[in-house]
């Protein structure tokens, strides 16, 4: 168990490329930390500092109030799972989890035992003997999991390690980590650009672009409040909407593409020029045409528990996502009529993309 | 199992032809030709022969110049192999950490490859030259009695010394890309497991680099074997008597100066049988535990 804490930490490459612009941080005890983000955003860049696999060049990072910055990495109590697992190949799988271990002064029985400890936790006890290539894709990455858990670290990395699994190994593995890391309440970051893997790790979610933290907060948080319309866009799959708009004189509503009114939870300041931004799922369809909203369907995407339909709302809209439930049939051109709850509408400043 | 038969058409042979002709030509005929005349006794202007069995083979193994010859030629070629893969893995480990100027010293590292061995030969004499060569005037400064026209091991120690600086930049090469295929996670993951760079080198580096230690020892093996014959001639002919020659550089020496034909032929059949039971041995027992 163990915090870790980031101090503006900041990156800048010898070519004078700044990949993370002073980042504030404070990973508690056993916090399951995710950092997502495009890429380029610098989330590699953060874990592999965190890791030690890259310098500091300004600012703090420290681990139990220890400031870090000059540990070399074997000495941060840290492990890390890689991306494309990084077994060492010519060792077999027992060796593979002992090798960090036996470097570290620890007698050949309780290696034993740890090593055996976590195979049986990752199920790998039958496979031990053998070499990593012998393995299949998921059975690579619990060893790298198990190379990772045996040290019982301070804090555990992850640098996108389900990325190389096919879909549903990366469910099962997903929850499996999941599992896991409650299970041994160790503090873990975890680096993604799967937003599905952020939403359901995350204790906290961390959304970067571009070098700098956009938002941290938990899932549900981001999902509900994003801080601005790159989180908004980012995080949700169909992709949130986004419409230009006005806010009318009264300060309670906007109007959208054809002149569209649609309410507001808050006040804004009147004649003011913003972006919309609505969920797929806040579109609500009605029947007995009281929505406000009318579209007409473009084009129709069946995935059977669910109906995605692309809009034309009007002027400048003209590609408006639909998320429903179920099966629908809908004709190209159809007139749907819809609504969105005022507490669901988001709206983002034009220039800055902050939330207003 | 049954074995499928294609239609044969005439293309594939005609395409590996040249390749079987120049086997035929430059190989096969000299050594069917060299396996002959072992067998002959001729006198030294070629003028009569005689069929004489194994007479050659038989005073070539009892020669004690031979004998002599073998073990210089095998403590020759191991030196050159374990030394010249020591220092250019040592050079090569180096130049990968290096981060600026990186292409430079590489570069640098690699000219030696561009030598041919004859000019890397000259090259090393020179250095040793008792009148000019500043390695003679340097090693005699230090208070060593470094002569190598009379000590067979100084000499030796220059045969060596030039052999293993030629083939260096060839084994650097192959380390480098070695090195440079191992894949960069493997080597963070080492990092986080093992403090210690050198335990680090020694456990993950070094077995990762097997099969291309392995191929270059068969190359250094087969380099010293046959290939130092021009550095050899350009620097010391063998000498002092005949201590730093090669079993390569004494069928020349006995067969083109000293003109015993059947001597010299005996000499390279006996070569060529120890090649081809090195050559089973290296492929059949090494290869297999190198790989991982």
């Amino acid at each position: 168990m163990a915090t870790v804490t980031l101090n503006q930490a900041q990156k800048t490459y010898p070519n004078g490329f700044k990949a993370i612009h002073g980042i504030d941080l404070k990973i508690e005890h056993g916090e399951f930390t995710v950092l997502v983000g495009p890429s380029g955003c610098g989330k590699s860049t953060l874990l592999r500092m965190i890791a030690g696999l890259e310098g500091i060049s300004d600012g703090e990072i420290s681990i139990d109030d220890k400031v870090v910055n000059t540990v070399a990495p074997a000495d941060r109590d840290i492990a890390m799972v890689f991306q494309n697992y990084a077994l060492y190949p010519h060792m077999n799988n027992y060796d593979n989890m002992a090798y960090g271990l036996k470097n570290r002064g620890y007698s050949k029985a309780e290696i034993d035992t740890k090593v055996r400890e976590a195979a049986r936790i990752l199920q790998l006890e039958d496979h031990l003997e053998r070499k990593p290539r012998q393995l299949s894709g998921g059975q690579r990455q619990r060893v790298a999991m198990g190379r990772a858990i045996v040290r019982q670290p301070k804090v555990f990395l992850f640098d996108e390690p389900l990325s190389n699994l096919d879909a549903k190994l990366r469910v099962d593995m997903r929850l499996e980590i999941k599992n896991l890391q409650q299970r041994l309440g160790i503090t873990s970051v975890y680096v993604t650009h799967d937003q599905v893997e952020a939403m359901t790790l995350a204790d906290r979610l961390i959304v970067m672009n571009g070098g700098v933290a956009e938002q941290i907060g938990s899932p549900i948080d981001v999902y509900e409040k994003p801080a601005s319309q790159f989180v908004a866009g980012f995080i949700g799959s169909p992709a949130m909407n986004f419409l230009k708009g006005k806010v009318s004189d009264d300060k309670k509503h906007v109007t959208v593409g054809d002149g569209v009114e649609l309410e507001l939870d808050h006040d804004v300041e009147g004649g003011r020029e913003v972006t919309v931004g609505i969920r797929p799922e806040h579109l609500q369809m009605h029947n007995d045409g009281n929505g406000r909203i009318d579209a007409g369907v473009r084009m129709v995407e069946s995935l059977g528990a669910e109906t995605l339909a692309y809009l034309d709302f009007g002027a400048n809209a003209d590609n408006v996502t639909l998320r429903l439930q179920g099966t629908h049939q809908f004709a190209q051109g159809e007139k749907l009529n819809l609504s969105v709850p005022a507490d669901k509408i988001h709206l983002f400043d034009i220039e800055t993309g902050k939330r207003i | 199992m049954k074995r499928v038969q294609f239609e044969h058409s005439a293309v594939p042979y005609l395409f590996i032809a040249p390749q079987i002709l120049i086997i035929c030509i430059f190989f096969l005929w000299p050594a069917a030709q060299a396996l002959y005349q072992s067998f002959l006794l001729e006198d030294a202007f070629g003028m009569s022969s005689q069929f004489v069995w194994f007479r050659n083979f038989e005073d070539v193994l009892s020669s004690s110049s031979w004998t002599r010859s073998a073990i210089f030629t095998v403590v020759f070629s191991v030196m050159v192999s374990v030394l010249s893969i020591a220092i250019s893995l040592f050079l090569a480990v180096r130049a990968d950490e290096v981060i600026r100027g990186a292409k430079s010293y590489k570069t640098l590292l690699m000219w030696g490859y561009a030598i041919a061995p004859p000019v890397a030969g000259l090259l090393g004499i020179m250095m040793f030259n008792p009148l000019m060569g500043d390695l003679y005037k340097a090693f005699n400064s230090f208070g060593f009695e470094f002569n190598h026209i009379e000590n067979a091991n100084d000499a030796a120690f220059i045969v060596i010394l030039i052999a293993v600086w030629k083939q260096v930049s060839v084994n650097f090469i192959f380390f480098l890309s070695g090195l440079q295929g191992i894949p960069k996670s493997v080597q963070e993951a080492a990092t986080l497991d093992c403090k210690s760079p050198e335990r680090r080198f020694w456990t993950i580096t070094f077995p990762l680099l097997a099969p291309t230690t392995f191929f270059l020892l068969v190359i250094n093996l087969t380099y010293a074997f046959f290939e130092t014959f021009g550095i050899i001639d350009v620097s010391t002919k063998g000498a002092p008597g005949g201590s730093t020659a090669t079993l390569v550089y004494k069928v020349y020496v006995d067969g083109f100066l000293g003109a015993d034909m059947g001597g010299s032929a005996a000499q390279s059949v006996l070569l060529m049988i120890m090649v081809s039971v090195l050559t089973v041995f290296q492929f059949r027992f090494i290869e297999r535990k190198v790989h991982y």
